[in-house]
């Protein structure tokens, strides 16, 4: 590891004072090996206490350290700065209202997240043991389960950011994970939910989520999916 | 908390996906224009032969022509772009989506080329 100069521009907001977010540059000293967390934790421990940013993993699974670095959505604890070259351009999340720094509200994200029942809906009673799942049944939702909630996709997407009734990238992968689950019974709440001029018929296919996504999912591949079901679902 | 709502956030990096949608959105404004033009010159007829004569003599001049292959070039991107938008969402294309749109604009631009050179052809 060896030593690098960068310089890192931080759009700041503090609400007690600012009318509105500045930009603020750190020439800081890092680690060639760094993360965006790494920098962003060098210049709130050294250089700068006030900057507020969310973090607590730091292993990219419990998605709170979304943000935008350089036009993209990352997590920054699993983005290494050299992606980047000498300098960093660190933004909150777009379309949501910044509370402090870098840390954006999400309750308006959560909140449509709940809109669509994220949990099991069963008409059936249970079984004496367990579900039977196929692997077959298991591989149609699997990779959508990994979705870690960092809203990075809901940020990144062109119907979203002038929107905010939009259901938004996320709940509607959250949607999908449940109408194709074979042991769920509540496809036709969900269908109704999504089935909306600000559901799923407002993604206009755009991919930005599916580029933004820290866990590879192949959201707008689902939201097709759904898409589909829905119109198979009113016929 | 300080709200930042956007019609577009132009900072966010342009992906192959984006490009395609913002070009189907403007492609689609200009069409909208042009049939609304199309309109009202056609309107001339209503005026009689004459003035619509008149008005047909005006529009063969090279600057409409020039004009009408870009008007040419935004029917085939709009068009081959829209055909692209169903095949990801109806025929499970999108894990495709940039090679379906490098080989539909591809295709498009070899319409337009041919059908330039037919438009240009006499008017020179």
């Amino acid at each position: 590891m060896a030593k690098i100069d960068i310089h890192v521009n931080i759009l700041r907001y503090r609400p007690e004072s600012d009318e509105k977010p500045r930009w603020q540059e750190f020439a800081i000293s890092v680690d060639d090996e760094s993360t965006v967390l790494d920098v962003l934790n060098e210049i709130h421990w050294q250089h700068d206490g006030t900057l507020a940013y969310r973090r607590s993993c730091r292993s990219s699974i419990c998605g709170s350290c979304a943000m935008k670095v350089n036009g993209r959505n990352v997590l920054a604890c699993e983005t290494p700065i050299h992606r980047f070259g000498r300098k960093l351009k660190i933004e909150p999340l777009s379309g949501f209202q910044i509370i402090k720094d870098l840390v954006v509200d999400l309750d308006p994200f959560f909140e449509k997240l709940q809109r669509i029942k994220p949990y099991l809906i069963l008409d059936k009673s249970l079984p004496d043991k367990e579900f039977v799942q196929t692997p077959a049944q298991l591989e149609q939702i699997g990779e959508s389960t990994l979705c870690i909630l960092c809203a990075a996709c809901s940020a990144a997407c062109p119907s979203s950011w002038p929107n905010s009734e939009y259901l938004g990238p996320a709940a509607l992968l959250k949607a999908y994970r449940f109408v194709f689950d074979s042991r769920d019974d509540g496809a036709d709440q969900r269908l109704e939910i999504v089935n909306d001029k600000n559901g799923v018929w407002r993604c206009h296919t755009i991919f930005n989520c599916m580029e933004a996504c820290p866990k590879k999912i192949k959201i707008t591949e689902y939201l097709s999916r759904l898409k589909l079901k829905v119109v198979e679902n009113s016929l | 908390m300080y709200k930042r709502t956007r019609f577009y956030d132009f900072t966010y990096y342009n992906f192959i996906g984006s490009w395609a949608w913002i070009l189907h959105r403007l492609s689609g404004l200009a069409l909208i224009f042009y049939l609304s033009l199309h309109i009202w010159v056609i309107n001339s007829l209503t005026y009689g032969e004459k003035t619509f004569n008149d008005v047909m003599t005006f529009l063969n001049s090279p600057l409409f022509k020039l004009l009408e292959v870009g008007l040419w070039g935004v029917i085939l991107f709009h068009a081959f772009n829209g055909a692209r938008i169903v095949i990801v969402d109806f025929f499970k294309g999108s894990l495709a989506h940039k090679k379906l749109f490098v080989a539909l604009i591809a295709a498009a631009f070899v319409l337009w080329a041919l059908g330039s050179f037919l438009l240009l052809r006499h008017a020179f």
